[in-house]
């Protein structure tokens, strides 16, 4: 049966086999003006670690640009180009397809590159949306898009994007003496968006740098399946959380164990929750309350016991309404009181 | 023409980006007090700040309309009246966003004029980091523990207002200190505040620096590319592979030392440094792994060396080390150099471990230093602590 797409083979990246298995080789390394203890950088190196040597990287604007190419230096270690702030998704299919007419005419060896384009949530989550949607259609190019979500527009200093999460301070939602809470919207859920939206997108996952080697291995199979693939990774700002550097890592694994950041990933239609969230969902372990990881941070330090207890119903919500916890938001039983402001 | 003066404050980019705001802004508004026009900023290149990475906050103040117009015409003062420096750590030397290459703290500092160093060290102590220079200039040390908080907490531990009493001591033409409690008293309306601005008034006192005195280091001199010099489609060099460590006492090759970046080293972004307990180290990986800025080399036996040029004292090796106090987090300001720990260590072990036991407990005692929010409440904790210190002082 001819399904009119060509594809090429990609890479056969195996999962690395535990921790001391992971090559020692870096190909984003030290020398960038990121802050103390910046997760999002840390997804950097993962990825680059965990694609290899032969991947070009796209980077749309945000701090993972602007961070790492000051004045003329660079840490990456493979081919690095900026893009546009909403062109991630478009960036990603216009490299791979100008690689295929490269190597169609000859101008390049014929092998499987990796083309990985990341973006930040101001860049996927709300501008860069319509690309990497449009690209995501595209069964014929093989690229990840990486989203490195840390919750604001944070190189611009901390405005509030598509998944800042309800409440939070932020420039655009300082709290003031009579109204309390600025931001009322609740964050995008947007790899379930773009599982739910994009059928014959062979793999659509979440991870968490707390998890590093599970990231790199995720990372690993999206770029080997074939395709157009997404990852949206949660990554704890210290700057705009604004928090003590030392917490960086235990806040990623506290959204998972409070349930705010489940882990799943969705290979060829089927949905695996994996770590922490597959234990939360077949109640091997019970969540730990929101409370534990909202008065960690400086952004949710105007919160009062209502709004701690708002949300966590909201968390209550994903994981005892929601048609599949966690997962899909749909519900047959709605009950969401915000507290009066 | 009137007298232009211009004060800069250095200090760690968000960690105290309130604070240095609300100096800046404190002495223009008493200088008003005086008469005197001014204006506040921060330095345009070091936005948007990064956590821990140095930035500048600047005051200028003029006797008239047109001394300060002429003032602002500058993109920044380049000669200042009074340098403060709000973190002792700074000392080491500053690399912002906004150049290449480390620069000592005093570099726009008017010869003869005042250094202010917000520390619980003393001077000769400060003057083995502070870089030496050709011109001769003051030193004073505001005794006082380090102010840090964040983003959008700020920890009201009145370093502000001590800060102010300290430039109307150090430099008395800007600002007096009438002015400073008249702003404190109208603006601030905390009269505690005008106590604490008052004592440090009383206490500040500087020493004299005399050319050629100081770390000796040499800094190295970077140069950035004209447009002329830079390759085809303004491409930047990608950063090669590294390759072994070769043991610097075992003369082994083994492990990994991975390229790094030659032009920006991150290591004035530190405040504290990781000790490694190699002895009880069980090679598990997690520092290594879990550092955003690739700080560890491999060593042929397995461990990992810290690479102190490029690290910049997260803290999240410390949090992620299974292994408890092998690898401990030290106030930065104990350190005067940048050597491999493994070295020491392969050196003889009995002396480095003797060391380490050392290091670690001197430092507890003399500042347990505050790196941003922990905990809801932590800050109102922190501030009577703080008054307290500074009191004694």
């Amino acid at each position: 049966m001819t399904t009119f797409v060509e594809e090429k083979p990609t890479q056969e990246l195996e999962a690395f086999k535990g921790v001391k298995k992971v090559p020692h080789e870096e190909y984003y390394t030290s020398g960038h003006r990121t802050c103390q203890g910046c997760e999002s950088a840390q997804i950097m190196k993962l990825m680059a670690k965990a694609a290899g040597p032969r991947t070009i990287v796209l980077g749309a604007t945000g701090c993972m640009y602007v961070a790492n190419t000051s004045y003329y230096s660079t840490p990456w270690g493979v081919p690095w180009m900026h893009t546009q702030l909403g062109s991630a998704g478009s960036s990603a299919l216009g490299a791979a397809a100008a690689l295929r007419v490269q190597m169609r005419k000859g101008v390049m060896k014929d092998e499987p590159i990796n083309v990985i384009a990341f973006c930040g949530d101001g860049g996927g989550a709300d501008m860069g949306l319509n690309a990497i949607s449009a690209t995501l259609t595209h069964p014929d190019y093989n690229l990840l898009i990486l989203l490195y979500d840390n919750e604001s527009y944070g190189n611009t200093d901390i405005q509030i994007s598509g998944t800042s999460p309800w409440g939070v301070n932020t420039s655009f939602s300082t709290p003031g003496k009579v109204k309390r809470i600025m931001h009322h919207r609740w964050k995008k859920n947007v790899a379930a968006l773009m599982v739910a939206g994009h059928p014959t997108c062979k793999y659509v996952g979440t991870i968490s740098t707390s998890y590093p080697l599970q990231a790199m291995n995720n990372i690993r199979k999206a770029l080997s399946i074939g395709g157009p693939t997404f990852i949206h990774c949660l990554n704890p700002c210290p700057k705009g959380w604004d928090f003590d550097p030392v917490l960086s890592f235990q806040l990623g694994e506290l959204a998972v164990d409070t349930g705010l950041w489940p882990l799943y990933e969705v290979e060829n239609g089927k949905l695996k929750l994996y770590g922490k969230t597959e234990k939360i969902a077949n109640g091997k372990f019970k969540r730990l309350p929101v409370r534990e990881y909202l008065l960690k941070q400086g952004r949710f330090a105007h919160f009062e016991e209502e709004d701690i207890q708002f949300f966590q119903s909201k968390v209550d919500e994903m994981w005892e309404k929601w048609l599949i916890p966690g997962v899909i938001p749909l519900q047959k039983d709605v009950n969401d009181n915000p507290p009066a402001l | 023409m009137g007298k232009l003066f211009a004060v800069e404050i250095i200090y760690r980019g968000v960690f105290q980006k309130t604070l240095a705001k609300n100096i800046t802004r404190g002495v223009v508004l008493a200088a008003h007090n005086q008469g005197k026009l001014g204006l506040s900023f921060g330095r345009y290149g070091d936005s948007p700040e990064r956590n821990g990475i140095p930035a500048k906050s600047f005051a200028i103040v003029a006797d008239d309309e047109q001394t300060l117009e002429e003032g602002m015409a500058q993109y920044e003062p380049k000669r200042v009246d009074v340098t403060v420096v709000l973190d002792d750590t700074l000392c080491k030397g500053v690399e912002s966003w906004a150049w290449y290459g480390l620069q000592p703290v005093h570099r726009a500092l008017k010869p003869g004029h005042t250094l202010i160093v917000v520390s619980l060290q003393d001077a000769p102590t400060l003057l083995k980091s502070i870089h030496h220079r050709e011109t001769p200039y003051k030193l004073g040390v505001l005794k006082g523990a380090t102010s840090f908080s964040g983003m959008w907490v700020y920890k009201d531990d009145h370093t502000d207002v001590r800060v102010l009493g300290a430039i109307a001591k150090a430099l008395p033409e800007l600002v007096g200190l009438t002015a400073i409690k008249q702003f404190v008293t109208e603006k601030l309306k905390n009269p505690l505040k005008g106590t604490s601005a008052q004592l440090a008034f009383d206490r500040f006192h500087s020493i004299e620096v005399k050319p050629g005195e100081g770390n000796p280091e040499e800094l190295p001199k970077f140069e950035l590319l004209k447009w002329e010099d830079m390759r085809d489609g303004v491409s930047i060099k990608g950063q090669p592979q590294g390759g072994p460590y070769k043991d610097p006492i075992t003369k082994q090759v083994g492990g990994f030392r991975p390229a790094r970046n030659e032009l920006f080293k991150k290591g004035s972004t530190r405040t504290q440094r990781p000790v490694v307990n190699f002895a009880t180290c069980t090679k598990c990986t997690l520092c290594w792994l879990n550092c955003p800025d690739a700080s560890f080399d491999v060593t042929p036996e397995g461990t990992y060396d810290t690479n102190f040029e490029s690290c910049c004292g997260c803290g999240i090796c410390e949090d992620v080390c299974p292994v408890k106090d092998c690898i401990t987090m030290v106030n930065e300001a104990q350190f005067h150099d940048n050597k491999s720990q493994w070295e020491a260590f392969k050196k003889d072990q009995d002396a480095y471990l003797k060391w380490l036991e050392k290091t670690i407990k001197e430092a507890e005692p003399e500042e347990k230093r505050s790196h941003g929010f922990r905990y809801r409440g932590q800050y109102k904790e922190q501030v009577p602590e703080a008054l307290e210190a500074a009191q004694r002082a």
